[in-house]
């Protein structure tokens, strides 16, 4: 596929966010753009979406793609509307929109997407080529129109695409919003319409909507589900929301810190929609989201009367078109969110709100559909929602039920999220770069491993003290060896059993149904039970004996019939604890078992712990002036020698961050005052970033020689020898100006500096 | 004779040669100090200096600036100027940016005293 990724050419029709912005979405952009290819023809694709993951822009991106592209796929975009009416409205918007866009393709006139036309306009602007069928169509709908058989109308408005001659390409329908059709269910059932109208007809399509109503929707629809593909949307992961928090920042020009940053990726779990919403609510109120404290205030005040607020109530009232319906719901929903109840009968909900049978199923529903719960038959359970839904619920509560007085309710909100924000940050970090139970038993896949790697006891005789080249020529050398099952389904031992939750970690302990041989029978069935036991020494029979009891007797109340105990310890086992496990056929593992367990059996590099010698980063914000120069020279010293550049290396790359500094300090005119420091290690280089905000230093980009002609030259020269310095001393330097200030990075290799 | 002014750099005298030592980090501040003892020593009569690196690991271009003053001050007044004991990263740093060509460097401050007393009393400009 031709991707035209120049900005010079790429024009930006529906998008609202520039495509070199368009972070964490490429793989699924490439998936969606490839359901148009003409092998796919006929085939559609679902588009299962997370909550708040974004849909929406993905599918304008996609849009824009085709249109640039200029090739036989005409792109068409729909979104159904919250705030549509009835289905036949949604169809002649649906109609209107469709020939408004292939107008805009066939003319290349991205313009007309946008502008307010009638349908005598639409066929007047149509080309000499088409004015034949798009006539006809206008007048068979005016027919249709004024039938009274609204069914007619909107099965003809959603077939407008299949009638575009075939000569002049082919249509490309994606439709966004489908639990949104649902709604205009006013006598045709809108969304049951469109599925029927693009499952038989002979088009690609993508049809996106919330994961838990799409697929009902097509059951309910009687869709051939072997002609239609699948593709789920979830939020984005770390990285990729990290850099859309940047972008979106710099974007809407909100000041942030990287700390900032980081928790409101945390916060919002990586929702693009809650991420930008709460990014424009700063923008809007020209605040800086520099601290906890500045990103929980705008927080606080997001979830009583903010965009977040907003974003929930309409939600709410989507499910919920009744006030106090809406209210009776908030109280028990909060209720069960904050007593942690995982499972409340739903009949009890039922009698609370005293209302029809059917309309309490339609809330019920739209809870669902929107997983603020989990509704499976006669249980519900209102603790699944997110943290920001949790919050929502809290402060409605005190305010709508318990008419609590409203400053009290907003200071507690930003006390209790300055409070939480800590410890969300630190879940964060322990898991970054850890290799979890649950991980590591979803890659078991029959691959065969040494099998020391599963007996401590062994492994600590023949490997204990060896060296990491050591340890891996011994185990090439291993003849025994261990062949893993194939894992179909890991999950926490939380979920199995709650009591749990009372003696460790969530990730510390997976439950995994897996099968040997990868041979699916009862004979071949094996459930594996692991547990990582928290201890600084090794583990004492004791407390290897509780831990074992815990895992079998979880085994034994499931009603497993083969089952495998496995217990980890960062330090292994004692021998009598170990001599206790081979008595029960356990297995036992030290940490460093399991890292050598994770290299032999990972392709997943997620799976592999990051080496310390590669990638490391070391951040440090200094104030100006002070002499404050050399805290960040002393450190570097001791970064550059871990990476054992020589003595007079170390001294040049000092002095290059010296006059870094200083040329910040004296240059910038930077409003924080402050330097940030990077250090980066790696394997061959180190790379040093100094950054402030304030102004482009003047002596940028002086090559100058800093020669002496006579004293008064020499005096004005002096001042610009900083950078003059940086060049000679360091191999590349590069200076960045920044929305915010400038940023000099400077990098020493490791090959030039020795010998 | 000992410096005992009110400035911290330490300095002492040999004859007519001021020798005034640069502490570790030759910075805007030091650099400033030690050209006001300097010129003190200058306006006391000596008719040598000689700045003496041995504790110096590091020096910012705001120093060797200041340095190139002290240079053209000596030379004004017509006094020798060496630097003593400068490890070979600062005299990278000095060649760099010019420096030796205005100056002699000297092994230590034995030799630097030893280089004035031999040498004619203006300085010979390369």
């Amino acid at each position: 596929m031709n991707t035209l990724t120049s900005s010079d050419n790429f024009r930006r029709i529906l998008s609202r966010v520039p495509r070199h912005e368009f972070v964490g979405r490429a793989a699924e952009l490439e998936r969606v753009a490839a359901q148009a290819k003409q092998e796919k023809n006929g085939r559609g694709l679902l588009l299962l979406m997370a909550p708040s993951a974004g849909v929406s822009e993905l599918l304008r991106q996609t849009f824009d793609q085709f249109f640039n592209e200029r090739t036989e796929v005409i792109p068409f975009y729909f979104a159904f509307s919250r705030y549509g009416t009835t289905a036949v409205s949604a169809a002649i918007e649906f109609l209107n929109t469709f020939l408004q866009q292939y107008l805009a393709f066939r003319r290349n006139d991205p313009t007309l997407c946008n502008s307010a036309l009638s349908l005598q306009d639409l066929v007047a602007l149509a080309p000499t080529a088409d004015l034949d069928w798009i006539d006809q169509l206008v007048q068979i709908y005016t027919r249709v129109r004024f039938s009274n058989d609204d069914k007619e109308l909107v099965r003809f408005c959603l077939g407008a695409p299949q009638r575009v001659p075939t000569k002049h390409g082919r249509p490309f329908v994606m439709l966004d919003g489908s639990q949104l059709a649902e709604n205009l269910n006013t006598g045709v059932a809108m969304g049951t319409e469109v599925l029927r109208v693009f499952g038989r007809a002979d088009l690609s399509f993508v049809l996106a909507g919330l994961r838990r109503q799409i697929i009902n929707a097509a059951h309910e629809a009687e869709c051939d589900f072997e002609s239609l593909d699948r593709l789920r949307l979830e939020k984005l992961d770390t990285d990729d929301a990290n850099l859309l928090v940047e972008n979106v920042a710099r974007r809407q020009q909100v000041p942030t810190s990287s700390e900032a940053r980081e928790l409101m990726v945390q916060q919002f779990g990586g929702s693009p929609l809650l991420i930008t919403s709460f990014l424009q609510a700063a923008h809007e109120k020209n605040a800086a989201l520099v601290s906890y404290l500045d990103c929980e205030r705008l927080y606080a005040d997001e979830l009583l009367g903010g965009h977040l607020r907003r974003y929930f109530d309409e939600l709410l009232e989507e499910v919920a078109p009744k006030l106090d319906t809406r209210i009776a719901l908030i109280q028990l929903m909060w209720e069960a969110a904050a007593n942690a109840e995982k499972s409340v009968p739903v009949e009890a909900w039922r009698k609370h709100l005293s209302l029809p049978a059917s309309e309490f199923v339609e809330i019920l529903r739209g809870l669902h559909i929107y997983e603020f719960v989990n509704w499976n038959g006669p249980n519900l359970d209102a603790t699944t929602g997110s943290q920001v839904w949790k919050d929502y619920l809290k402060v409605n509560y005190r305010l709508a039920v318990k008419n609590e007085p409203r400053a009290l309710v907003v200071a507690e909100a930003i006390a209790d999220s300055l409070k939480r924000a800590p410890d969300t940050m630190a879940l964060h970090y322990r898991q970054l770069g850890k290799v979890t139970l649950r991980k590591i038993l979803d890659q078991f896949d029959c691959q065969h491993v040494p099998k020391v790697l599963f007996d401590y006891s062994t492994f600590a005789t023949n490997y204990k003290g060896m060296s990491d080249v050591e340890l891996v020529a011994g185990l090439k050398s291993e003849s025994e060896f261990f062949k893993l099952p194939r894992t179909v389904h890991v999950a926490s031992c939380f979920s199995f059993n709650s009591d749990f939750r009372q003696v460790c970690e969530e990730d510390k302990c997976a439950v995994g149904h897996s099968f040997e041989d990868g041979i699916y029978n009862d004979e071949h069935e094996i459930i594996w039970l692991a547990a990582e036991i928290e201890s600084k020494m090794e583990v004492e029979k004791d407390t290897t004996e509780l831990w074992f009891e815990r895992l079998d007797s979880l085994a034994r109340t499931l009603g497993f019939l083969r089952y495998q105990v496995w217990l980890i310890s960062n330090e292994g086992f004692t021998s009598e604890a170990s001599s206790f496990l081979q008595s029960r056929a356990a297995f036992s593992s030290s940490q460093r078992q399991l890292e050598v367990l994770v290299d032999q059996i990972g392709e997943d590099q997620s799976l592999r712990p990051r080496p310390l010698d590669e990638g490391d980063e070391f951040l440090m914000v200094v104030p100006m002036g002070d002499d404050n120069e050399m805290l960040a020279a002393t450190t570097v010293e001791q970064v550059a020698r871990r990476l054992a550049f020589p003595p007079a290396a170390i001294n040049q790359i000092k002095t290059a961050i010296v006059e870094a500094c200083i040329n910040a300090s004296e240059h910038s005119h930077s409003p924080d005052q402050k330097i940030y420091q990077r250090f980066r290690v790696e394997s061959d280089k180190l790379v040093v970033t100094i950054s402030s905000r304030g102004v482009l230093p003047k002596n940028v980009g002086s090559g100058s020689s800093p020669s002496i002609t006579n004293n008064n030259e020499a005096a004005e020269e002096r001042r610009g020898w900083g950078l003059k310095l940086i060049r000679t001393l360091m191999d590349e330097v590069e200076f960045e100006r920044v929305d915010e200030g400038t940023s000099l990075r400077m990098i020493k290799y490791l090959r030039n500096s020795s010998g | 004779m000992d410096s005992l002014s009110g400035a911290t750099v330490r300095s002492h005298c040999v004859g007519t040669t001021a020798v005034v030592y640069a502490s570790d980090y030759l910075n805007k501040l030091t650099g400033e100090k030690i050209e006001r003892e300097c010129r003190r020593q200058l306006d006391s009569g000596c008719r040598a200096l000689v700045i003496d690196f041995g504790d110096t690991h590091l020096v910012n271009s705001i120093g060797i600036s200041i340095l190139l003053g002290i240079i053209d001050v000596a030379e004004k007044s017509g006094a020798q100027i060496v630097f003593s004991d400068v490890n070979n990263q600062t005299v990278e740093l000095f060649d760099m940016l010019g420096l030796t060509r205005h100056v002699a460097l000297a092994k230590d401050e034995q030799e630097a005293l030893s280089n004035i007393s031999q040498l004619d009393p203006t300085p010979t400009l390369h």
